[in-house]
This record gives C-alpha cells, sequence and structure tokens, in this order.
C-alpha cells in the first residue's frame, strides 16, 4: 500500500502524459470533456489521498527507474511538493469545469482537443518541475512547460495572440538558456546534477570559487525569474494572459509562473543551501526587485484600461510578495512565499474566470463598459469581489495572511522599512480593485438599462467559480494548519 | 446556551439583512416593519447579552495566535454598544417617513441594518485583530450608504471616502504589525498589555502608537485626514447623522480609547512620552474645524465641519491621559452622538419639507416649523456648552481634565472653540426665528440693484415690490399651517432632544455608568 502510495507523483505525470496524446484520437467534443474532467478528478483524488499521507508520514525521496542516486532521476517529495501539487491539479480540474462550458465561445471547435492536450502536457510538465530532485530533469519539463504554455496562448489564433505567443517563447527560451548555463556551470564544479549531490560537492569544493557559484546563482535567478515573472522581466506577462483565453489565463496565471518559483526555491535551498546563499547578495537582488515589482506592478495595473490586463499586471504585483518573501532569507519569509503561492492561485483563477464570465456574457474588454455589470450579473460579480477583498488584504481572507507574516518575516529580519512597501502595495491594489466594485455594482447613471439578473449565467456553470471563492475563503481560515504544514517540509 | 446569547446581537442583524436582501421574502411594503422588528430584538438582545449574561469573553475563531475572533465584554463595550442601539432604533424611525420619496430604499435598507452588526462587532470586540477585521468591514457596509443616490458627485465622494479609509486602515495594520512583533499579543487588557516597559523597545512604541493613532484618526476626522467627512454629505440625512453620531466617526473615537487604554495604557503612553507628537494635530483639528464650519453656507457642511471641531475634543480628551479627561472625552462621545443627531435631523426635516439646503434660504422658517427649530436651538445651546444641557457637563470634564494635566493652553482652546461654536450655529436659529422672509427677499432684491443698469431701476423696484408683496401672501398662508413634519421624523428628534436636556439636568445617570470604564483604564 504504501509503495503503491509513493507510486502517485509519478503515476500523476505519467497519466497526464499519456491521456494527452489519447485526447486527439477521440472524435467526439463531448467524449474530450467528459475524459478530461474524469482524469482530472482522478488525479487530484489521487494527489489528495497523497498529502494526507504525507502529512501522516513525511516526506520521501523515490527513485524512478530503481536507479540510485547519483544515476538515476530522483523525485523529492515532501509536504511542499506534495502540498503544491494537489493545488496545481485542483486548480486545473477547476478550470476546465469552468472551460466545459464556455470554451467553445473563445476557440474555434475543433481546437478543443488541441487544448486539452496541451492542458495535460503542460500540468504534467509543471508537476515534473515540482517533484523533481534533479536540476537536469527540472530543465526538461521547464522546456515542455513553455512550449505547452505557449500553445495554451496560441489556442486562440488571433494576431495578438501570436504576438503574444512569439514574445513569451522569445523571452522564455531567453529563460532556459539561461538555466541551462546555470546548470553547466554548476556541473562543472561539481560533477552532478541530483541537488543533494551538487550540494555536497559545492559544499566541498566551495573554496575559491565563489565567483563561480554566483553567477551559476545569477544564471538561475534570472533564468527563473523570467519565467516566473519577476519585476523588470516581466514584460511578456501582461500580453499573454490578457490575449490567451480566460481559461488558459487563469492556468497561466495560477500555475505557469508558479512552478518556476518552486523551482527557484529548491535550487536556492537544496542546491546552494543557506550558508552559500547566505554569503551572496543574490537574495537582497530578489527582495529588491520583489518590492520593485509589488509597487510598479499595481502602478502598472492602475493604468490599464483593459480589465484582464489589469488583472495581469496585478500578477506581476503579487509575484512580487512572493520574491518578497523568498529575498527576506527567513524561514518565515519563505513560508509565507510558498503560502502565497497557493493563495494567489486559488484567487487569481477565481479573478480570470469571473472577468472572463463577463467579457464572454457582455463581449466588452475595457473596464469602464463594465459599469453596471453587478446588476446584470450580481453572482459573478461577488466572486470577484470577494477575490478582489483578498488581493487587497481583508482579515481572515489569505492575501491578509500573507501580508501579515510577511510584515512579521521583514520585522523579525530587522527590515522595519519594508512594512511601509507592504502597506503601499495594499493600498495600491484598493486604489485599482475597487472602482470596478462600486461601478459595478452602485451608481445611478450605470445601473440604467441594465436589467437585473439578465447576464447571469445558470448556476451549474459558476459553480467552480463557486468552489474556488470557498477554498480561498478556507485557505484564509485554516491559514494556521497549512503555514504549520508547510514549515514541517520547508527546505531551510 | 451563553455563548449564543452573547453571539446573538452581533447575528441577527445580518441574518435581517439577508431576509430583507431578498424580495421573495419580504414584499416591498413590509420592509420597514420588519426593520423596525429587526432593530427592537436586537436592542433587546444587546440588553441581555451586555448585562443578563455571566459569560463575557468568548473565543469564536482561533486561527493563529493573532488570527483569533475573540469578543470581550467590559464597560466601554457596554457603552458603546448601547449608545450605538438606541441611537439607530431612532434614526431607524426617522428614516421611514425620509426615506419614502427615495430610490432604492431596499438598498438602503439591507446597508443600514448590516452596519448595525458591524458596528456591535467593533463595540464587542476583544482583541486588536477582531476590532480591525470589523473596522475595514464598517468602511464596506458604510459605502454603499454613502454613494446612495448613484450620482457622480456620490460616487466620488464614496472613492474618496474609501482610500481615505483604506488609507487609515493601513496605517492602524503598520502599528499593529509592529506592535504585535514586539508584544505578541493584541488582546486588550485594563491598563494596557504592558507589564515592565524596560523589556520593550520604545522608539517601536512610539512608532506604533503614532501609526495607529493616526490611522483610526482618518475615521474620527483628525485634521489633516478629515476631507472625506464634509465630502460623505452627499448622502442621505439619516445616513449623514448616523456618520456623524455613532457609525463611523465615532468607532474611529472608541477604536482610541481602546488602543490608548487597552492596549497600550495610560502609563505606558506618559512613559514613553508620544502625546506630544499627536496633540498638535488634534488642536489644529479642534480649531479648523469651527474656523470651516463658520463660513459654510449649505446646512449639512456646516454641521460636518462642527463634527471635526467637536471630534477634536474628544480626543483632546483621550490624550490627557487622566481619569477625568477620559470621562469628559467618553461623555462627550456620548453627548455629542446625541446633539448632532438631532441636528442632522432637524437639517434633514427642514429639506425633507421644503427643499432647503441653504442658510440664508431659511429665514423665517421658524415660524412655521416651530418644533423643528427649538429642537435645533436646544441642541445647539448644548453643543455650544451651555447649562443645564449635556454638553456642558462633558465639556466641564475636559476643562476639569485639562486642568489636572496642568495645561492651561487646553482650556483656553476649548473654550475659544466654544465661542466658534456659538458663533457657527446660533446664526441658523437667528436667521430661521427672527429674519423674517419678507426683510431678506428686499435684501437680495438690494443686491440684485447693484447690479442692474440704473435704467431699469424703476421699472425693477415694481416688479419687485409687486414680488414681494406676493410673497408675502404665500408666506402668510403657508405659516397658517405648520410645516413640521409627520410624526414618524418629528418624534425621534423631539425624543432625542429630551434626552439632551435630561442628561444636562441629571448627568450622573451616565458619569455613574462611566465608572466601571475608568476603573479598567487606570
Amino acid at each position: 500500500m504504501q509503495n503503491l502510495i509513493k507510486l502517485i507523483p509519478l503515476a500523476s505525470i505519467m497519466i497526464l502524459m499519456l491521456f494527452a496524446f489519447v485526447i486527439p484520437l477521440l472524435k467526439k467534443k463531448k467524449h474530450v470533456y467528459k475524459l478530461t474532467l474524469v482524469i482530472m478528478s482522478l488525479v487530484t483524488v489521487i494527489n489528495l489521498i497523497h498529502v494526507v499521507y504525507i502529512a501522516l508520514n513525511g516526506g520521501y525521496l523515490f527513485d524512478v527507474g530503481h536507479f540510485p542516486a547519483p544515476f538515476g532521476i530522483v523525485l523529492r517529495i515532501g509536504e511542499v511538493e506534495s502540498g503544491i501539487g494537489l493545488l496545481f491539479c485542483f486548480i486545473n480540474l477547476m478550470v476546465l469545469w469552468y472551460s466545459y462550458f464556455s470554451l467553445e465561445k473563445e476557440i474555434k471547435s475543433n481546437r478543443i482537443g488541441f487544448f486539452h492536450t496541451l492542458d495535460f502536457l503542460l500540468l504534467a510538465s509543471l508537476l515534473g518541475i515540482v517533484f523533481t530532485y534533479d536540476i537536469f530533469n527540472g530543465f526538461v519539463f521547464l522546456e515542455v512547460s513553455t512550449l505547452a504554455a505557449c500553445g495554451i496562448i496560441v489556442v486562440k489564433d488571433k494576431k495578438a495572440n501570436i504576438k503574444a505567443a512569439i514574445k513569451y517563447l522569445i523571452l522564455s527560451s531567453l529563460g532556459s538558456g539561461l538555466v541551462l548555463m546555470g546548470i553547466a556551470f554548476v556541473y562543472s564544479i561539481s560533477g552532478h546534477l541530483s541537488m543533494s549531490y551538487i550540494h555536497e560537492a559545492l559544499i566541498q569544493n566551495a573554496e575559491g570559487k565563489h565567483n563561480l557559484i554566483l553567477i551559476s546563482m545569477i544564471l538561475f535567478t534570472v533564468g527563473l525569474g523570467i519565467k516566473g515573472a519577476m519585476f523588470p522581466l516581466h514584460i511578456w506577462l501582461p500580453d499573454a494572459h490578457s490575449s490567451a483565453p480566460s481559461p488558459s489565463s487563469a492556468i497561466l496565471s495560477a500555475l505557469v509562473i508558479k512552478a518556476p518559483i518552486i523551482f527557484l526555491i529548491k535550487v536556492y535551498y537544496l542546491v546552494y543551501g543557506t550558508t552559500i546563499l547566505s554569503g551572496t547578495v543574490v537574495l537582497d537582488l530578489v527582495l529588491f526587485l520583489g518590492v520593485l515589482g509589488m509597487i510598479f506592478g499595481s502602478l502598472f495595473a492602475r493604468s490599464q484600461k483593459e480589465l484582464k490586463r489589469m488583472i495581469a499586471y496585478s500578477s506581476v504585483a503579487q509575484m512580487g510578495y512572493i520574491f518578497f518573501g523568498i529575498g527576506l532569507g527567513n524561514k518565515l519569509g519563505l513560508i509565507m512565499a510558498i503560502y502565497h503561492i497557493i493563495a494567489h492561485a486559488v484567487t487569481k483563477a477565481c479573478l480570470f474566470l469571473s472577468a472572463g464570465s463577463f467579457i464572454e456574457q457582455t463581449g466588452y474588454k475595457t473596464i469602464d463598459e463594465f459599469k453596471g455589470i453587478g446588476k446584470e450579473m450580481p453572482v459573478t460579480l461577488g466572486i470577484f469581489t470577494i477575490s478582489s477583498l483578498s488581493m487587497i488584504g481583508i482579515p481572515i481572507f489569505p492575501g491578509f495572511i500573507s501580508k501579515w507574516n510577511l510584515a512579521m518575516a521583514s520585522i523579525e529580519s530587522g527590515k522595519i522599512l519594508l512594512l511601509f512597501v507592504l502597506i503601499a502595495s495594499s493600498l495600491l491594489n484598493a486604489v485599482y480593485y475597487f472602482p470596478i466594485i462600486i461601478n459595478g455594482y452602485f451608481g445611478e447613471d450605470n445601473l440604467v438599462g441594465k436589467v437585473f439578473n439578465s447576464k447571469i449565467r445558470p448556476v451549474r456553470t459558476l459553480l467552480p467559480l463557486i468552489i474556488l471563492s470557498v477554498v480561498m475563503v478556507l485557505a484564509g481560515l485554516f491559514s494556521g494548519f497549512i503555514i504549520e504544514f508547510i514549515g514541517r517540509g520547508i527546505y531551510i | 446556551m451563553e455563548k449564543i446569547i452573547m453571539l446573538l446581537p452581533l447575528g441577527v442583524p445580518i441574518v435581517g439583512t439577508l431576509l430583507i436582501a431578498d424580495k421573495k421574502i419580504i414584499k416591498d411594503e413590509y420592509v420597514t416593519k420588519f426593520v423596525s422588528i429587526v432593530l427592537f430584538a436586537n436592542f433587546l438582545l444587546v440588553l441581555t447579552s451586555l448585562f443578563g449574561n455571566p459569560l463575557l469573553q468568548l473565543h469564536v475563531l482561533g486561527v493563529n495566535d493573532f488570527l483569533d475572533v475573540y469578543f470581550k465584554i467590559d464597560q466601554m463595550t457596554r457603552v458603546f454598544a448601547l449608545m450605538a442601539s438606541i441611537l439607530w432604533i431612532l434614526t431607524a424611525f426617522y428614516a421611514f417617513e425620509y426615506m419614502k420619496h427615495e430610490q432604492r430604499t431596499r438598498q438602503f435598507y439591507t446597508f443600514f441594518t448590516l452596519t448595525l452588526a458591524v458596528i456591535l462587532g467593533v463595540a464587542y470586540s476583544g482583541n486588536l485583530f477582531t476590532l480591525y477585521a470589523y473596522y475595514e468591514l464598517l468602511t464596506l457596509c458604510t459605502l454603499p450608504l454613502v454613494i446612495h443616490t448613484g450620482t457622480e458627485e456620490a460616487l466620488s465622494s464614496g472613492k474618496k471616502y474609501m482610500i481615505y479609509s483604506f488609507a487609515g486602515a493601513s496605517l492602524v495594520i503598520l502599528g499593529m504589525m509592529i506592535l504585535y512583533s514586539i508584544t505578541g499579543t493584541m488582546t486588550f487588557m485594563p491598563r494596557g498589555i504592558f507589564n515592565d516597559l524596560s523589556n520593550y523597545d520604545q522608539d517601536l512604541i512610539r512608532f506604533s502608537y503614532i501609526a495607529m493613532f493616526l490611522g483610526f484618526g482618518v475615521k474620527a476626522a483628525l485634521v489633516p485626514f478629515h476631507s472625506w467627512l464634509p465630502n460623505a454629505m452627499v448622502a442621505p440625512t439619516p445616513v449623514s447623522a448616523l456618520l456623524h453620531a455613532v457609525a463611523v466617526v465615532k468607532s474611529g473615537v472608541f477604536s482610541l480609547i481602546r488602543i490608548t487604554y487597552f492596549v497600550f495604557g495610560a502609563s505606558v503612553i506618559k512613559a514613553v512620552n508620544v502625546t506630544q507628537y499627536l496633540i498638535p494635530f488634534v488642536v489644529i483639528t479642534v480649531v479648523m474645524g469651527s474656523l470651516l464650519a463658520l463660513h459654510q453656507d449649505h446646512l449639512k457642511k456646516r454641521l460636518a465641519y462642527s463634527t471635526i471641531s467637536q471630534l477634536g475634543y474628544i480626543l483632546l480628551g483621550i490624550l490627557m491621559l487622566n481619569p477625568n479627561g477620559l470621562v469628559g472625552a467618553i461623555l462627550h462621545m456620548i453627548n455629542h452622538a446625541v446633539i448632532k443627531i438631532t441636528l442632522f435631523f432637524s437639517v434633514g426635516a427642514i429639506s425633507h419639507m421644503t427643499h432647503k439646503k441653504y442658510i440664508h434660504q431659511i429665514s423665517g422658517l421658524g415660524k412655521k416649523m416651530p418644533i423643528t427649530f427649538i429642537c435645533f436651538t436646544i441642541a445647539s445651546v448644548s453643543l455650544v456648552g451651555i447649562p443645564p444641557t449635556n454638553g456642558f457637563v462633558s465639556k466641564w470634564f475636559l476643562g476639569v481634565g485639562a486642568l489636572n494635566a496642568d495645561n492651561l493652553f487646553y482650556i483656553f482652546i476649548l473654550l475659544l472653540s466654544a465661542f466658534f461654536t456659538a458663533g457657527y450655529l446660533f446664526p441658523i436659529s437667528v436667521t430661521a426665528f427672527f429674519v423674517n422672509g419678507k426683510q431678506n427677499a428686499k435684501q437680495q432684491n438690494a443686491k440684485a440693484h447693484e447690479i442692474v443698469v440704473e435704467a431699469s431701476l424703476e421699472k425693477e423696484a415694481i416688479e419687485t415690490s409687486d414680488h414681494s408683496e406676493q410673497m408675502d401672501h404665500t408666506g402668510a398662508s403657508i405659516a397658517s399651517e405648520t410645516l413640521d413634519p409627520s410624526p414618524f421624523m418629528l418624534v425621534p428628534i423631539v425624543i432625542l432632544t429630551v434626552i439632551i436636556v435630561g442628561l444636562g439636568i441629571f448627568p450622573n445617570v451616565v458619569i455613574n455608568f462611566l465608572g466601571g470604564v475608568i476603573a479598567d483604564a487606570f
């Protein structure tokens, strides 16, 4: 039984990869939807079982194909990896469920099978990045995820999408190239690719090679920073996220930019380790860029006219929080970075999907045109409101928990001035989310000519959104439990 | 069971809100009746949970050490919860009449009832986190009330209100973060949570207190964070009255009392010597509020600026850090609530009956709306601080507190501002009672004459004399029938006026009640 459970991470990846290539064989769209939903539910459920197992028994290493570590590929499954794995599967399930009702309105119907193939490939590669204990294996999965992500952007073949996809492809390939160079540097020093072996070799051979180590670290930081939308490297994100169909945007924002960050954290703490890391400026750099991202991401979001672009820029700001947590370099900061990955993934999926429903039902795109939407689609705007409240940091919602604990972490590391950044950033969030809600629900001029509930979607199509928002609230309410769980498996 | 009794006052309005919001459950014609039932029932529940319930504290939801929803009842809770529940009922009856001609009354009553739950939550909070959560919710619930009319002006005022409030809340949370990082607890304790000051970094304490004071000060209309308050005047009168009297500004004041005496403690604040940075803000608030009120022509705006100045008194009382000052502050919190709600109701009655909103329009109205204006005058007298009204009592205690703090400057400020108060409130009554409509019309015409070219002067004079004669006739015909509003509006005003005088003659009822707060605080 235990051995079976330990197969789950590998099995999830394999099942997804396998069925990714079964989907194109199906002729009817209905079958595609049914098969994908069944498979996704199955993967989510086994991942849930896996998380429960990990919670009870702790983490383990898994040799793929029974080769021992220096030669074979090893998966490292701990609390963080299993939790993030479950999160990815769950969000992907919700997004697919949502797309069951709306995807055809956004992309051509002969592309639907294609979309699902790419989505499965993408999720499999993201899970691979999260689970792996081998940096080269991680690189391979990174490349797969880049290509699959390009695919789900360009699946809606408008001009803007192709442009955005090419931009993403170029920048992301650059990122992958940098990561590969980083791996080469590390390999030249240590002669290993498996994280724990590299770590041991680096500790032994560190004398006189500080510059090499620093260069490789910066290569990893910048390379994965591009994929994770670190502030000045985020330029591909708004185009890609806003032009893609809404389910793709949700996946891109909630999952695709998160996996490289988990990988980055693993590289920092499992490959280099705290002692080497604390001797360099890399973390300060990450912190600085995180701060810039928090402020400028919000400022850019504020000046956007299109709703989805605004949400995309808000992602840049939220990624800033995650880098902020990593950059603080203490345990609480790192835990909160991972907690914020969870919080932001759920919240942003909610925001993108509800924004997608507005666009789908009305055909509008800009924020001004959504005045009075609250009368036409009260429930959807309600979900949007709850998610925005989390972004702004109203107590009990996960956004607040992140902010509070990040503040505690920065006080702990003696950087009190950073509190002002946190406060300023949450205030900026309020400035651009509230007008949408207020104009949506209130205002005499806004509501004239709007018919109550006229554009409401049937409840069953809203169910995935409602579940996502409930999970979001629960993630805030049970934050103590989640933080404790992450803390058990954190790498410091 | 005891737990349920304690939570009921916080839950019943929310249930009521949910029912009101649905058209299918409560029909349009039953909304007002239902609201009054909910409010009365809740008043009884508040009484039960405050006085008849042995359980005084309750952890509802402990997620983390800090994320702990915790309710606690002490004397300060009782003061604030009682004040809010009573004034809410009076406002509701006033609103039933006032809102008859407004749009979207259902939305109004929904948020009106919801806000009560939030205000009671503020009162019942047992730690800073719960208080903060309710404080944020308060902004969100009152926003729809502020922008109720839905006009462009209302929306922009609402936006201003929102931004100011959130900026304030951000400052509060900044202070809370620092406080929590140095103490590890945020529960309200009598005399504060600091046992031994030497263990803590005093700079951080100082910084944390200043951040929280300014943050909560936004809702308490501390200058320079006050400008949302006059703008929020676009709301319907019952809302303005509530915003000023209890709902918003007083929750700011209440929170300030909480942090000053129940989190930091008077002795700590004295020891870290932080008031010197805050007193200038407060003094400016007192003086500037009055000065700005002096030259407002819009009735509600004048009252709004007056609120700013009066809130300055309360903050001054809080910062005196002695028992008399605190009694004065809390008394003035209650008295100003009663007085200001009376003034707003009167002004609302005027605009409801005559659609007159400016002071220059109301000349002579005193004879047509005698009861309204008599109440208005009594409330003004009280706000200036003339015995035997309640305003005198609170100002007396503030004065004694200033003397205890050995600061004659405070007394000077108090007297100066009382003088200004008289300066901006009495002219309204004087205009209403003693300037008669005819004279005023002539004055206006006289002004018109200066502008008009001389050639047409003679013609003009004849026309205006005709005109004023006509006005005289209509005025006479109106004067015969009184314009006082219907009992639904009038009775709350009269009751409040009676309370004003009653509390002035028998202040000991309240002062004895406040004894418990003082015992906790010092």
